[in-house]
């Protein structure tokens, strides 16, 4: 036999038991070609495209999930940033886009479709000004869409004036989506860096320097992460390091091969594997259980960012072992909202704002499906965005906004999406201001760190 | 990788071309013929490096009578060419994990698949069967 009856047997057990599966394929397609300055030539050209490259999508990577016995969580698709292709459109003409984008999805069979974005970290284009004043609309008026908004980055610093305007965009968004919890926040993210092969929704989209078309793809694996560090025992940490690269190792291998199947199966280039520990809402999925399983009594106990530090750099240093194509955010997210432990510990106070927040500076994403009350100041919110934005800035890498301020709703109660978001107990905020400084407006220049040349 | 009639034609023809006057029936099948199989030959090689059509099945359960020549049985109705078994008892339980190459059977491997869960479901256990591809990747560098 070429294999150890034990390492089959590892592999099933982490199918099986341990709630191993791949993420998400997401392709990637490129719309540049699509722009015109008639809204009905271009909504046809977007769906027809769409349509095209993804009748298949949903179909094949099925196919492939059974040849190998992994299941894929989620097939979605990703977009070029939707400002660059109809910069001469008004904001109610890009809520027409939204709707088509809506329905190319629901008719290709996926669950989300990302890239409904700007990136305005330097300025606004016209076009790039009219799609962020219809971000409320669109994600109100559909089910499908996402969208993110790039606001700063170590190149150009951070945008305030953006920052500012994104959140009123926020604020309006968890008004106009009330009805449900203020869904619309969970499918809207603020970037400081942000990626531009991330195959992870809501933040995802086809960046401009990517092929026509491209298949990405998200691992996941939590679970086995945990197993691997409950069954490793009282070990020290270096030799805690080695059980977790271990681990990785393995699932990012297996995830760049269904990524690259798929792709075959499509006849599409292969584009990156991100290696995210990303969790779900499922018991035993959660990176708040492996930081306790490391050592911490709950996440936001004190020596809770050291323990994500190191799972976060074994994480990245297996992956780059395993796959040469590694991308996306590549670390560990920690969703409040997704995972049950980070929810359990942000009810019993234990998981502050601020305690996340030094947590997003070690590792991929940032504050994620965090929800505050809903009469959180927009200068407040626009305080949070720019604190996140300058870790990311200086530390020259990708941080994230995805706040929810629930409307109508106070410190102690919930929002409560069910599926994949999950749901997140509403969170206190301090109740000091910063108005008089984010409303200075303006960029908060680039730092040291730009000057690289 | 077998030719397709279309490329097998092409061959054909070519070698038509090429022999020009001396051509015969003969000779044209016996030209047609060598080159054929010294493509698959080489595709086939290459096609092994990479992917090939080996599954891996195992199958895990409480032990009884039969099990193993249930498994056996459907897999050589299938004609699954069996190259390696493993199989041990832990306690009252069953595990059995299989090298099979399926490449000459009239089937693909899902229908194998549900051909096996149905196998499964009488037999009171469990069978997985994935590409060998994944344990390479994962278990070998």
């Amino acid at each position: 036999m070429p294999y150890e009856f034990d390492e089959i047997l590892e592999t099933i057990k982490m199918t099986e038991i341990e709630h191993f599966d791949i993420r998400t394929v997401t392709m990637g397609i490129s719309l540049r070609d699509c722009a015109d300055r008639n809204l009905e030539v271009t909504k046809q050209k977007i769906y027809d495209k769409i349509t095209k490259y993804g009748q298949n999508h949903v179909k094949f990577a099925k196919e492939i999930e059974s040849k190998y016995g992994i299941s894929i969580a989620n097939k979605r698709i990703s977009i070029t940033p939707l400002s660059i292709v109809g910069d001469a459109f008004k904001a109610d003409e890009f809520v027409e886009i939204a709707k088509i984008l809506d329905r190319a999805a629901m008719e290709v069979g996926v669950d989300y479709l990302a890239g409904y974005s700007a990136l305005v970290q330097k300025g606004f284009t016209n076009g790039d000004r009219e799609l962020v004043n219809s971000i409320p609309y669109a994600l109100a008026e559909t089910g499908r869409v996402c969208s993110s908004v790039n606001v700063a980055s170590t190149k150009a610093g951070i945008n305030m004036d953006a920052v500012n305007i994104m959140s009123e965009i926020i604020k309006k968004t968890a008004e106009l989506t009330k009805d449900r919890d203020s869904i619309g926040c969970a499918k809207l993210v603020v970037f400081c860096n942000v990626p531009e092969d991330n195959p992870f929704v809501a933040g995802a989209f086809h960046g401009v320097t990517e092929p026509e078309v491209v298949m990405n793809v998200g691992i996941s694996g939590p679970g086995v992460v945990l197993d691997a560090i409950r069954s490793a025992g009282k070990v020290d940490l270096q030799q805690l390091a080695e059980v977790i690269k271990r681990t990785i190792f393995k699932i990012t291998r297996a995830g760049e091969l269904m990524g690259r199947k798929v792709a075959e199966k499509h006849g599409i280039p292969f584009g990156i594997v991100d290696i995210s520990l990303a969790p779900t809402p499922a018991e035993g999925d959660s990176i708040a259980d492996i930081l306790q399983a490391m050592g911490v009594e709950y996440v936001g106990a004190p020596g809770t960012t050291a323990a994500l530090a190191m799972l976060n750099d074994s994480v990245k240093k297996a992956g780059l072992m395993a796959s040469s194509s590694v991308g996306g955010m590549s670390g560990a997210f920690i969703p409040v909202s997704e995972d049950a432990g980070m929810i359990y510990a942000a009810k019993m106070g234990y998981l502050s704002l601020e305690k996340l927040e030094a947590m997003t500076a070690v590792c991929s994403v940032g504050l994620d499906m965090i929800a505050v009350p809903g009469d959180t100041p927009a200068t407040t919110i626009a305080g949070i965005i720019s604190d996140e934005s300058a870790i990311g800035m200086i530390n020259d890498k990708t941080t994230a906004v995805r706040i929810i301020p629930a409307y109508g709703k106070k410190v102690g109660e919930f929002v409560d999406y069910g599926g994949l978001l999950g749901q997140a107990p509403i969170m206190p905020v301090r109740q000091l201001r910063c108005d008089n400084l984010v409303l200075r407006g303006g960029r908060i220049p680039a730092p040291m760190r730009s000057l690289t040349n | 990788m077998r030719l397709s009639e279309d490329e097998i034609r092409q061959i054909t023809l070519s070698a038509i071309e090429e022999l020009g006057e001396k051509a015969s029936p003969e000779l044209v099948r016996k030209v047609v013929q060598t080159s054929v199989s010294k493509i698959e030959a080489s595709s086939k090689a290459a096609v092994s490096d990479f992917s090939s059509g080996r599954v891996i099945l195992t199958a895990y359960g409480l032990n009884h009578p039969g099990i193993v020549s249930s498994i056996t049985k459907a897999l050589s109705d299938n004609n699954c060419d069996i190259q390696d078994i493993s199989q041990k008892i832990m306690q009252e339980f069953f595990s059995m994990i299989m090298l099979i190459d399926i490449t000459n059977s009239a089937r693909d491997l899902k229908e194998i698949q549900d051909e096996m869960s149905r196998v499964a479901d009488d037999l009171k256990i469990k069978i997985f069967m994935q590409h060998e591809d994944l344990f390479r990747f994962m278990h070998r560098i």
